[in-house]
């Protein structure tokens, strides 16, 4: 027979196509009630995803905005050198740990003029890489320091302004005042820190413990006390933080191995992530025994569809076309259905998001949570949608196949 | 143009249900019509079913179909479904009883669906011309559902030839038209089968329509464990 007789593979594949197309049009009542028994599925699954992750994300963004929830505080004082510093900066998870002085030396005066000081304000030391500065474009440096926002309030102070920051101490029966002109050269929200302080570097805090601790300090303007080269830095505590939340625990499990009792955020962490496992578990119970549902009526669907066109599919047989043409057929359609169950449902997931969004926006009890999926989240949805038109497919593929060409010959 | 010997097809199982059908020989020449007519349940279809590969026959001595060496009994044999499928779609057209027209296309494209399957062109001069012949020029856009049976069973005749087959393989055609209309569509059939160069196989117990034509039969006399058919003297 001559080989122009027959079709390309895609010419014959392109009519399959369209045939299927037209059926799905003629059928279009019962096209739509499959589709829509997708849709049923898809849009509540979408939304009710679309509003775990965005709680989730929400709780999770606040956790992360705020690095106070990264922070481990000791809550013990010992005596710790550098090397043990460098320890524990070594531990896994830890993005910042600094030393910091005895408590009492924690603390120093700072002046702008007769009506505005603060006595006994808190000093924090502090370095490139402070998560609490993260926002910040300078770090403290040499006579440059940093204000919490509520003692700039105070103050009445704004970055460039110049204050005096004093320290006492009482050396042999006489009251001395060490003073030091400072900058300000950056202020941090309250958010980030509530209490009225001053982030300085750390060589600036040991000088005043140092000079409380009776040495001459020419950098505070007192030649008087002793001397001694070889004071060695000893540190009381640190301030350390962790990289991410999910690393608290470890570094809490590590000071505690050495004894070092800490407080942390942990609990509120642990809370987060029980709360995103428990959402998960419901969501993935809500979202299996849709879908099984879901399955369950396209197939039952496609089969009853197929069942009741047995006459045309044999007819299609009798025609000619074999049958990986007429599983083709079943395929397409239950893709093309697919499709538009998923469109519809992306589509009506994007309108009832919409419409949490707007209730969410005015409510204070979920400020910040916003109903929302990623794309690919839309395309792991997508995925699993073809997954279960994959399944509809092979069910309706194994019924059409045992179709025999002659069942068209014989009566209804 | 057609030659066939030995052909047997059992049908059914068991001593009581099993029936076998046996045709010793069978030559059909281009534009030739011939009648398959017997009492019901001899088992005409079964034969139809069988000559249109659409049955495993139990026996077959020899089956040529036109002027192609292709011996269709060895295909048969071994049961090569896509050879089979690829013969029936080029050399024969079936006219089914009710019509067999896919609801979801309208009639031009359920007449140029075969020839679209091959890879032809959607129409042809035969195809204008049988389409003219039988009246069908003003349903081309209608879909099957919009026609009456009449319409349909020509529709579904002019979609059996519109390939232009070797062999017409018909199952009782007319049996749901009155007789009136029965008797128009047989008349069209007999020119254009004639005027095209096909054979035909058209399966009737319509005795009144095939003597009214003259047209040579294949008689079904029953035997002990089936029936057999023999043409006519």
């Amino acid at each position: 027979m001559s080989q122009s007789l027959s079709p390309s593979r895609s010419g014959r594949t392109a009519l399959i196509l369209q045939l299927a197309v037209q059926d799905l049009w003629h059928d279009r009542q019962v096209s739509l009630c499959i589709a829509a028994a997708l849709v049923a599925v898809i849009a509540p699954l979408l939304l009710l995803f679309g509003l775990k992750h965005g709680v989730v994300s929400q709780l999770q963004r606040e956790l992360l905005d705020d690095p106070r929830n990264l922070e481990i505080r000791m809550l013990t004082s010992g005596s710790y050198d550098e090397n043990w510093l460098d320890e524990v900066r070594a531990l896994p998870g830890v993005s910042f740990a600094i030393g910091q002085t005895r408590s009492l030396n924690t603390q120093a005066d700072l002046l702008r003029d007769r009506q505005h000081f603060l006595n006994g304000i808190e000093l924090i030391p502090s370095a490139a890489g402070d998560p609490l500065l993260s926002n910040q474009t300078d770090y403290p440096q040499g006579t440059g320091i940093v204000l919490s926002e509520p003692a700039a309030r105070r103050l009445e102070v704004s970055v460039g302004d110049r204050l005096t920051l004093a320290a006492s101490r009482r050396l042999e029966g006489r009251q001395e005042r060490g003073r030091l002109q400072v900058e300000v050269i950056g202020v941090i929200a309250a958010a980030r820190f509530p209490r009225p302080a001053a982030f300085v570097e750390l060589p600036l805090l040991i000088e005043l413990e140092r000079f409380r601790d009776g040495h001459a300090s020419s950098l505070l303007g007192i030649e008087h006390g002793t001397q001694r080269d070889d004071y060695p830095v000893r540190f009381a505590r640190a301030r350390i933080f962790a990289s991410e939340g999910d690393a608290v625990a470890g570094i809490v499990e590590a000071l505690e191995a050495q004894r070092i009792e800490t407080a942390s955020r942990l609990a509120e962490i642990d809370n987060v992530r029980a709360i995103n496992r428990v959402l998960g578990l419901i969501f993935g119970v809500i979202a299996i025994t849709a879908l099984v549902g879901c399955l369950a009526s396209m197939a039952g669907a496609f089969m009853a569809n197929i069942d009741r066109k047995r006459r045309e599919y044999a007819v299609l047989r009798l025609l000619g076309f074999q049958r990986p043409a007429v599983a083709a057929f079943v395929a397409a359609q239950v893709g093309l259905l697919t499709l538009l169950g998923f469109i519809i449902g992306l589509g009506l997931f994007a309108l009832g998001s919409a419409v949490f969004n707007r209730a969410l926006a005015t409510s204070h009890m979920a400020a910040g949570v916003v109903s929302h999926i990623t794309p690919a989240h839309a395309l792991i949805a997508l995925a699993l949608t073809l997954g279960v038109a994959l399944l509809v497919a092979i069910i309706g593929v194994v019924r059409a196949f045992g179709i025999q060409p002659a069942e068209s010959l014989r009566e209804a | 143009m057609l030659t066939l010997s030995e052909l047997r097809v059992v049908r059914g199982e068991g001593t009581t249900g099993r029936h076998e059908v046996y045709l010793p020989h069978l030559e059909l020449a281009s534009g030739d019509m011939l009648a398959i007519v017997g009492p019901s349940g001899c088992g005409k279809s079964t034969l139809l079913e069988a000559l249109g590969l659409l049955l495993q026959p139990s026996a077959l001595g020899r089956y040529v179909l036109g002027p192609s060496a292709t011996d269709l009994a060895a295909l048969l044999q071994v049961e090569n479904e896509s050879a089979l499928a690829r013969i029936r779609s080029r050399e024969l057209g079936f006219l089914l009883q009710n019509g067999g027209l896919l609801p979801f296309l309208n009639v031009r494209d359920n007449i140029s669906l075969p020839r679209r399957l091959l890879g032809l062109p959607a129409s042809s001069e035969r195809v204008h011309h049988a389409c003219a012949i039988l009246g069908l020029e003003p349903l081309l856009d209608k879909r099957p559902g919009a026609l009456s049976i009449g319409e349909r069973q020509r529709t579904a005749f002019v979609r059996a030839m519109a390939h232009e087959p070797r062999l017409l393989l018909a199952d009782e055609p007319t049996a749901a038209l009155d007789p009136q209309a029965g008797e128009v569509l047989f008349g069209l059939i007999l020119s254009l089968v004639q005027e095209l160069d096909m054979a035909a196989l058209v399966v009737s117990h319509d005795r009144t329509l095939v003597n009214q034509f003259g047209l040579p039969r294949l008689i079904a006399t029953l035997t002990s464990g089936g029936s057999r058919f023999e043409p006519e003297p």
